[in-house]
Order: C-alpha cells, then structure tokens, then sequence
C-alpha cells in the first residue's frame, strides 16, 4: 500500500544515543510527494524509554526539525510496523490491559475565530471524528479521540488517519479554514495534546516512551501566563525536560500544583477526565401501510402512533422539539413532505396531533399513500410550566401563553406562513416602508418589552388602510373626483426623501373627504406630471 | 328612551332588602333577561368611547361577545374610527386582535398614533380562501387569547353566522363582520348593525350611526358622531 503512494520512502529507526540497551521501534516513514524535497517531512520518533531522566534526550535539532518541517503544507503521514516491535515487555502489558491510545488533532487555525464560533467549529469538527472513534473529547482548539479500539477495525493507524483526514478537510474547508492541522497520537490525553500544540505529528505507541518524546518540546507547549514563561525562561528552563531535571516539589511551590498535574496527566501520571462529544440525539420512525391509502384521515390513527413513539422518546430524554418533519411516500412520485414548525416548543402528543390533522386537511396528495415517517433533528431542554398553588383554577401568564401559542401555530399551519401575518413599524420616511408584515414566529410579545414605540411613527395623522398601489385621482374642472368629489380638509404634509435611492418620494399628502364621507389620504405629486394620487382611507 | 334605562337604579335606590333579593335572583340566571333593563342585567358593554353611541346602545356600548355586524356602502367610512376606543382597550388588557381578510394593507404608524400595540395584532391575508378565514374566525372565538375579532365578508348565509355567534358566544369574545350591503331579514345572531353615512353634506367630520338592531333595544335609534375629533380637521 505505501508502494502506491508515495514518491520517497525513507525507513528511519532512531537509536537512543545513549542507551543502547534500550530497543528502538522500528519504524518507517513515508514522504508525502508535496513536502518537498528538502527535508523528510516524517516525524515520527518513538525514543526509548530510560529510567534516568537525565540524558535522555534525542538531539534536539533533529527533532524538532523533523518535526517542525511538516507544518508547512502538508501533514506527514506516519506508519508503524507492529510486528517488528521487539519490546515483548510492554507488548505483552498492552495485550493485557489495552491501554488507551489518544489521537490529538490541534486547529491553530481556529484561534482566530471568537469563543462561540470555535465551539460551533470544533463540535462540527467533532461530529465527523467521531466516524474514527466513539470517544472524541474536546480541548482548547483541539480534539482528542481515542483510537486504540478502532485500530483493529480500520486496519492500523496510517488506513485511520487517511480516513479522519478526509473528513476532516472537507470539513474545515467547508468552513472556510486552511484544511491543514497537526496530531500526535499517545498513550495520554495531554500528551498527545502537547506533541499536537508542539506541531509534531508524533506517534508514540508506549508509555514509556512518552517522556523522552515530551522532554524535546519547548515550554511553550504549556500555554502558560507570560509571567510563568518569563520565571521559567530566567530559571534557565528552555525545554520540558528542564522541569524535570528539577524538584517536583519545589516546582509546585513555585508555579502552583496545576502545572505539575499538567506535567502528571502528560505523563500518565495522573487522571484525567475529559469533556466527550455526544452526538446530537436524532427521531426517526417509518411505517409502511400494508395497502396504499388514498384518505388522509385514515392516516391519522398511524401518525397518533408514531407521535406517541416520538412523545416517548422526548419524555425519556427529557428534550422538546418545535420542527418535525413528516413524509409521506408514494408509488413512483417524489414524497410529500409536510414541515411543521412550532413557536415554541413541546412534547405533547395532543397539540402534535393536532396540528398534523391541521395539515392534512389542506394537503392534497398527487397519488396514494404507501408509507410515512417522521424525522425529527432538532431538540431543545425541555421546561415544564408550573401552575401556582393559589390560583383557583384561573389560568396563569404560562398557560395563556401557551394557549396563545398553540393557537397561531394552528392557524399557521391551516392557512400557511404567507397568509398570517404580524404588522410592525418601521422607521421610515416614506409612507409605504413605514408599516411591515412580519413572521408571526419572530412576532412575539417578547419584542414589545420597549412598548409601542411612539417615536418611530409619524406626528401628522397616517390613515389605518393603505392601499398597495396609490389609485390615480381624476381631476375635472378643478375639482377631484375619486368615486365622487373630494375636497381637502388639510394639508399640506411634504414628504421629500430617499432621493438617494430608486424610490424616490417627493410628495405632498392632504387629509380629503369624499362627499359619500369617506375620508381620504391624498397626495400630489411634486415633479412630473403632478397627478393626484390616492394613498388611503382613514376609515 | 332614555327613561327605562335610567329605572332601575332609581329602583334599587328605593328598594329594601326583599326586592333587592329579587333582583338578585333575577340577575343570577343568564338566560333570563328582560327587554327594559339591558344594563341592569349583566349586559355591561364595553363603552365605546362615543358618549353619544353609548347612550342609545343598550348596556350603553359594545356588547362584551357575540357577534356584531357593521354595515357601510363602502369601506372607509369610519367604520374604524368607531372601534378604535374598543380595540384599545382589548389590547391593554393583554389580549390579541385578528384581522381577518382586511380590503386594505393595515397599516401599523396609524394603529401604533391611535396607541395600540401592533405587537398583538395578528393579519389573515385578503388572499386567504373565505373557508380557511371563517374557520381562523372560530377559532379564534374559541382561544381566550383573541379579545376582538374583525373580518370583511361581505356576504355570509345565516347558518355561518349563526354558527359564528353560538362560537362568540362561548367563546365569551366580540366578532365584528364588516358588511357593505345590508340585509334586512339578516338572520338573528346579528345583534348590532351601524350604519354611517354624513349627515350634512358640508359638514363633513360627522357620521350618522344607526342602530339598526340590538338586543334591548326596540326600534333603530340612530345619532350623529364625529369621528375624527382626535384628528384636526
């Protein structure tokens, strides 16, 4: 397989400089063709384990260089050879107790983003990692699976890693982000984390390995306060294995014990709990009918049942929702499908009922019926109303409010969005923009908390109907005819304004009764032909 | 006219315990009502915020529900104006006002200058089938949310009708139908009918509303009101 794909192949196995008792994994690492050809993109160090901590140090340069070196563009891929690890003593203990292995992906990208969007970020991150691993948990700008179980399934961790990067590309692409980011892989949750942050994709595959690697990453790592760092610098410590070259105890006292468990949990030292990505819950049934149906109302004792399976499924999860998503299938056509989305949200088996029904009294289907089902994808935390101990059976501001609820959505769902409207005033000069229909969903009372806004609305009277295209008055002998005679009461009010735009407005509008008594909102144009125009009736 | 409405609070002043008693016993029961006293029989109404309407409207003014037609020979001819008062006063008390299939756009600067709240104003579109507007109509009644119902049907058979007042009724909410043309055997759950049209030909600012029918009341009376006195002339 690796043949196939890559152009250089280089196969390095890294002996300890210093203990030579000490067995090196073979490894092999290939190329990828856009690296380059400068250096070998591969970075992938699995140094031996030694006891005394002291000199146990891969040269430096060599590592980070490795390492730093696939930053660039593109991400190394890194393949390790199982069989040919010859340390049978923690071979056997991993048969043993399996442990964990964490696979860290760090986003530098994401830093840009604001705290909100880099959670919506990496929980869509998350979402698509969770294809490799059923433990993905989230970090500061990273996410960390765990990817021991899933070996096995994938075939090894180069077949793993093609995969995650794939989605995960696709992914940070489609959120307008450069598709790159860094992983390690290690037996502990921080230090993989650490080796990601560090920019060496790293593969270390026993624990005991683990402190050489982390030894060679500067303490930048750490993300530290800049007065830590600069403590740190005066003290000489450039690297992680300076801190370990110095007394645990002394180290606690003087940066305080966070940064030692830091250190601990790096080292598998210590515990360490993590914050895992659950997938968002999903409801979908279907059911299909035994014989096509042609009546809807026969339906209705099918969908009772499936919003009962639904209503369960909220009341155990203790969720509500406000979309659901019927369809239903037919022979040879495309599904109806019937969306209904509620303003607020519940889980009540009636009101769902009711509402289906609603909706299906005005469809009309193009053919019979041969199955349903219902999806439903978004939830909310569901908040029960509480009705108060002295209320002699009156209803309350909730209950009100639900049954207010309940009632648009009814009506929203017979008549449709387009037919049922809210009005609002909008600041505006020209009579006709000052006065807008607006969703009754987003037409809450909750908008009203600044009262009728008095100070938006004209001071000169406006009339109550507005006709929707001004009607053309007919002038004879000096007079105004609309139906009959019209004579002006008062006025002028000028309107001047939007000059700037396309619909421009120079008008002057007069208050005018017509002789059958209605009374009129007129106005004359100011440039053109000066027609007269009808607006609206006061009423 | 005036001298049955006005009877029995100078009745009651009088009265001792046992016929207060029977008044009593006479109010409690909803179902029976006598013709002269309207307004001494739980027939309050809303008043309509025209001293002159509320005078020859039994309960002097707006009955609290069921159903009310309201007739001009055209739109805009105040018929608006006069439930103005009305609609604010639905909307203070927290409750909704649906406007069914308006001929115009309703136009929310005027609504918010006459101090209602357009928050609490919902729109059934012109557009909308009549059946899909007189079903939203009962509705409504039936919500205790909805304070007023307005709708423009020009022509409906007395068996909607009917149905929409025994739904108003229950409903305990006020229906308008705005109406153009009248119809004089109009079967009974219409209760009030008003017509306007201008007094005086030059005079301009006052309309002429008649009180065609209304429970308590035995003939039309009618009156002069003007309708835009809030507005400048």
């Amino acid at each position: 397989m690796e043949e196939t794909k890559t152009s250089g192949q280089l196969s390095l196995a890294i002996p300890s400089k210093d203990s030579p008792e000490a067995t090196s994994s073979q490894m092999t690492a290939k190329k990828t063709p856009e690296a380059g050809a400068s250096l070998s993109s591969a970075s992938l160090l699995s140094s031996n384990l030694v006891l005394t901590c002291v000199d146990t140090q891969i040269d430096p340069n060599q590592a980070t260089g490795v390492g730093l070196a696939g930053i660039g563009k593109s991400v190394a891929t890194s393949k390790i050879n199982d069989n040919t690890s010859s340390d049978s003593n923690s071979n056997s203990n991993s048969k043993k107790s399996r442990p964990s292995l964490w696979y860290a992906i760090y986003f530098p990208q994401l830093g840009k983003l604001d705290d909100l969007q880099q959670k919506d970020a990496l929980t869509d991150l998350a979402a698509k990692a969770i294809s490799v691993s059923s433990t993905v948990s989230f970090h500061e700008l990273a996410l960390v699976c765990e990817i021991r179980s899933s070996l096995g399934y994938f075939g090894g961790i180069n077949l793993l890693h093609d995969k995650l990067k794939g989605v995960l590309s696709t992914a940070l692409i489609a959120m307008d982000q450069p598709e790159h980011f860094f992983y390690a892989s290690s037996p502990t949750v921080s230090g993989s984390l650490l080796l990601a942050r560090a920019g060496q994709n790293k593969l270390v595959y026993q624990k005991s390995n683990l402190r050489s690697a982390l030894g060679t990453l500067p303490v930048d790592v750490l993300n530290l306060s800049k007065e830590q760092n600069r403590r740190l610098y005066n003290m000489g410590i450039r690297h992680l294995k300076d801190i370990w070259r110095l007394p645990g105890d002394g180290i606690r006292k003087r940066f305080g014990s966070e940064f030692m468990d830091q250190l601990n949990k790096a080292l598998g030292k210590a515990q360490e709990p993590t914050l895992n990505y659950l997938p968002p819950p999903t409801f979908s049934s279907s059911y299909d009918l035994p014989y096509e149906l042609e009546n809807l109302d026969r339906l209705l004792p099918i969908v009772d049942e499936i919003i009962g399976q639904l209503c369960d499924f909220l009341t155990r999860r203790d969720l509500s929702t406000s979309h659901l998503m019927f369809s239903l299938f037919h022979e040879k056509r495309s599904p109806t499908c019937i969306e209904i989305s509620l303003r607020q949200t519940s889980r009540s088996s009636t009101h769902f009922l009711l509402l289906v029904e609603t909706y299906f009294h005005n469809l009309t289907i193009p053919a019979a019926v041969i199955a349903i089902s219902l999806v439903v994808n978004q939830f909310d935390a569901f908040f029960s109303h509480t009705d108060s101990l002295l209320l002699d059976g009156r209803p309350d501001a909730t209950s009100r409010e639900n049954n207010l609820n309940q009632f648009m959505e009814q009506l929203k769902a017979r008549l449709g969005d387009n037919y049922l409207k809210g009005i609002s005033c909008v600041a505006e000069h020209r009579p006709e923009y000052a006065s807008a229909c607006v969703d009754i969903n987003t037409h809450t009372k909750k908008n009203s908390i600044k009262k009728y806004t008095q100070d938006k609305v004209a001071t000169r009277p406006r009339p109550i109907w507005l006709l929707e295209k001004p009607e053309e008055l007919v002038e004879k002998n000096s007079r105004l005819y609309h139906r009959k005679a019209i004579s002006i009461i008062s006025g002028p009010e000028r309107i001047e304004t939007a000059w700037w735009a396309d619909h421009d407005v120079r008008r002057d509008y007069y208050i005018a009764q017509e002789v059958s008594g209605s009374r009129l909102w007129i106005y004359r144009e100011r440039s053109g032909e000066r027609r007269w125009f009808l607006h609206g009736y006061f009423s | 006219m005036n001298s049955y409405i006005s009877a029995p609070d100078s009745l009651q002043a009088k009265a001792g315990n046992a016929s207060g008693h029977i008044d009593q016993l006479l109010n409690s029961n909803p179902n029976l009502w006598r013709g002269c006293d309207m307004a001494g029989q739980g027939f309050h109404g809303h008043s309509t915020g025209f001293s002159q309407l509320d005078s020859i409207l039994p309960g002097k003014g707006w009955p609290q529900k069921g159903l009310m037609e309201v007739i001009s020979p055209q739109w805009g001819m105040g018929e608006l104006q006069l439930l103005l008062p009305l609609m604010r006063s639905v909307i203070d008390s927290g409750k909704w006002i649906l406007w069914i299939s308006p001929p115009h756009s309703v136009y929310a600067p005027a609504l918010v200058q006459a101090g209602i709240d357009t928050n609490q104003i919902l729109v059934v579109k012109i557009d909308a089938s009549c059946k899909d507007a007189l079903w939203s109509m009962e509705k409504a009644f039936q919500t205790e949310n909805c304070g007023l119902v307005l709708a423009w049907q020009n022509w409906l058979p007395g068996t909607v009708l009917r149905r929409l007042q025994l739904a108003a009724d229950t409903g305990n909410t006020l229906g308008v139908i705005f109406k153009k043309n009248e119809c004089k055997h109009s079967p009974s759950p219409t209760r009030l009918q008003i017509k306007e049209s201008s007094l005086q030909k030059d005079h301009f600012s006052t309309a002429q509303v008649t009180v065609l029918k209304a429970r308590g009341n035995f003939r039309s009376l009618s009156t002069d009101i003007d309708l835009y006195s809030h507005q400048l002339a």
